[in-house]
């Protein structure tokens, strides 16, 4: 018998009894679409953490050179080695765009009658700040460049600054208007821990083109070598920008090599590290999340599917006679298995397909309520969760199939 | 000319070695020729229905061979007596056995489904059958829209659809009225005419008599086998 031939009556058994095939698809129709939107969510939310993370800096390696060693003073014993990077970084302008200490502390800041002692931290619900005291970092020239900050107004931080310990300052969108409102920055002279530095440039807002980003817009940015002004500061962190992300993991190497040689391991060490091997592990711990979400999914799935082999054998115990006459006039064993899991897969596939809509909806919710994006569902999710259902209802009308084609024919045909 | 149909000393029994063994079939051997048009009459328990079921190859018998044009069903598998039901043999029942989801042309159609044939001569042979049975115009309608005699009609269409050599007809007439009994074996009549085999089952020996070959069974065991004339219309 014909496969199309197979699927046509199929339907129309489907059809004859409309609520348990109703019932019956609604059965399916759940798991498929917690699967749906649970794939979907974790696509969501991957793709959330790479442009958080290409937002922070794209191409971005983490240098930290750290000691746990003091003198007998109790100073620590850490040393700047933003030097030998710089040098060492200059000699390799194929791979490398360039390096910068990234530090950053709490200041008083103070322009007028505006003290960020007085101002409270205020965040948006993806915990970016959006308003308070500006956290100050320290940089060389590159920082604005590693931290994909792009200039507003005024000038950005210079080598000259760091090497004439010029009290500059570029700060970013969302403090200059805190402290200056409407006015234009440039060129006043703020206080920071009674110091004065004058604002020579203003950075755009971070979040403008990117509504997912970390915040950097309560910030303000002093050469590395003023940062005295911020108390006692062992630079511990450096970033390095790499020319694209293919040069990466060779950066990495290098300046792995690099420090292996000048930095003492007894009583400390150094660490590099890219925002994409972080990445790495938290699309590992996503992974672990859909993992349990997905288990609890195919449970549910697995209760569907055993909802499809319950009213599959029912169907097949109500149509002995039918089996029987089929039978009687030519059907084989496998006629019979063919026509039942093709109904049940029939049954699922339409389970199936309401679960990919109704799947669909819910990520599309969720991705509103969550990411606050749009969550399309991935063609090749939607694929597999049609071909999921349709397996389902395969495998578990297997079952109540072969019981169907194991029917005698002159028992079958004498049943009522 | 080898026989047609041989059944050689063919036993049915259930639960055997029981105390409730029962030999529905003890000991029978029986040929039919070609063009034969034979009745197997009996009492209800007599083990006609299980004469037909194993002539039929809906079941196979305890011990003894079966040969069908030559074949030794015995030895065949599952899906090759599916096979013979679907090309040796056309089934018709007392309760007529229509599916009550199909329409009488999809109903006739059913065994022409099981082959290789194409949707378009499956119609077209299907509704030359229901042609024959005079319910060609009613081809759209459905089984239970049909008196008794009328879907006894379509079951003969089913069974001649795909021009079976034997026609197997298990008490085709017990539950009609006469008349329309009469109109059943006509056709059956006619189909033999036309050179089916047709082996009958039945209880009735009125029925029996219009048969040009009698096999009486008592017990699992014939007990009669006689030749007759007949006059048919």
């Amino acid at each position: 018998m014909k496969i199309l031939q197979s699927v046509k009556l199929a339907w129309r058994s489907i059809n004859s009894k409309k609520a348990r095939s109703v019932l019956t698809v609604l059965s399916i129709f759940i798991g498929i679409a917690s699967v749906m939107a649970i794939v979907s969510v974790m696509e969501g939310m991957k793709d959330f953490t790479r442009k958080q993370y290409a937002a922070m800096g794209s191409n971005k390696i983490t240098v930290s050179i750290y000691s746990w060693a003091y003198d007998e003073e109790g100073n620590n014993l850490s040393k700047d080695y933003y030097p030998e990077l710089q040098s060492f970084c200059a000699a390799f302008p194929q791979y490398i765009e360039g390096v910068t200490p990234n530090g950053r502390s709490n200041a008083t800041v103070v322009y007028g009658t505006k003290n960020s002692d007085n101002m409270e931290y205020q965040y948006d619900e993806n915990w970016n700040q959006t308003s308070g005291p500006p956290t100050v970092y320290y940089g060389s020239e590159l920082f604005s460049a590693v931290n994909n900050l792009e200039l507003a107004s005024g000038r950005d931080l210079c080598y000259m600054d760091q090497q004439t310990y010029n009290q500059v300052i570029v700060i970013g969108s969302k403090t200059a208007e805190i402290f200056f409102g409407k006015l234009n920055p440039i060129g006043k002279v703020m206080q920071l821990n009674g110091q004065n530095f004058t604002v020579v440039g203003t950075y755009a807002p971070r979040a403008s083109n990117d509504q997912q980003a970390f915040s950097l817009d309560c910030i303000m940015v002093i050469p590395y070598t003023t940062r005295r002004v911020l108390g006692e500061q062992v630079i511990t962190e450096y970033y390095i920008k790499a020319k694209d992300s293919d040069s990466i993991n060779q950066v990495i190497t290098r300046v792995g090599g690099f420090l292996k040689g000048i930095v003492p391991t007894n009583n400390g060490g150094y660490n590099v590290y890219s925002e994409s091997s972080w990445q790495e592990s938290e699309n590992e711990y996503m992974t672990m999340i859909g993992l349990v979400l997905g288990g609890i999914a195919a449970i549910s799935l697995l209760v569907g599917g055993i909802g499809i082999m319950n009213i599959m054998l029912v169907t097949v115990t109500e149509r002995t006679r039918e089996i029987g006459i089929r039978r009687a006039v030519g059907a084989t064993r496998k006629d019979i298995i063919l026509q039942f899991l093709i109904e049940a897969g029939m049954i699922c596939g339409l389970g199936g397909i309401l679960g990919i809509v109704v799947g669909s909806g819910l990520s599309f919710v969720l991705g509103k309520l969550i990411f606050k994006t749009v969550i399309y569902p991935l063609p090749w999710v939607t694929l597999s969760a049609f071909a999921l259902s349709v397996a389902l209802g395969m495998i578990f009308g297997c079952y109540p199939a072969i019981k169907a084609s194991r029917l005698q024919p002159v028992e079958a045909l004498r049943a009522e | 000319m080898a026989n047609f149909i041989e059944i050689k000393d063919v036993y049915k029994i259930y639960s055997e070695g029981l105390e409730s063994e029962v030999r529905a079939l003890d000991g029978v051997s029986l040929t039919i020729d070609r063009g034969e048009f034979v009745a197997i009459v009996g009492q209800s328990g007599s083990g006609k229905s299980t004469m037909m079921n194993v002539l039929g190859c809906l079941d196979v018998p305890t011990r003894g061979t079966y040969l069908l044009d030559g074949t030794d069903v015995g030895t065949l598998s599952d899906s090759q007596l599916s096979h013979i039901r679907n090309r040796q043999i056309g089934f018709i029942f007392q309760s007529y056995n229509l599916l009550a989801g199909l329409n009488l042309l999809e109903n006739v159609e059913l065994p022409l489904t099981y082959t290789n044939m194409d949707s378009i001569d499956r119609k077209e042979k299907a509704m030359q059958a229901l042609e024959k049975v005079g319910l060609a115009e009613r081809a759209k309608s459905f089984p239970k829209q049909l008196s008794g005699g009328q879907q006894q009609r379509v079951a003969i269409a089913r069974a001649i659809a795909d021009a079976p050599p034997v026609i197997m007809a298990d008490e085709p007439t017990g539950a009609l009225d006469s008349r329309t009994g009469k109109e059943i074996l006509a056709f059956l009549q006619q189909l033999n005419k036309e050179g089916s085999t047709v082996i009958l089952i039945t209880h009735d020996n009125g029925i029996a008599a219009t048969a040009k070959r009698i096999v009486r069974l008592s017990d699992g065991k014939i007990i009669e086998d006689k030749q007759q004339e007949v006059d048919w219309q």
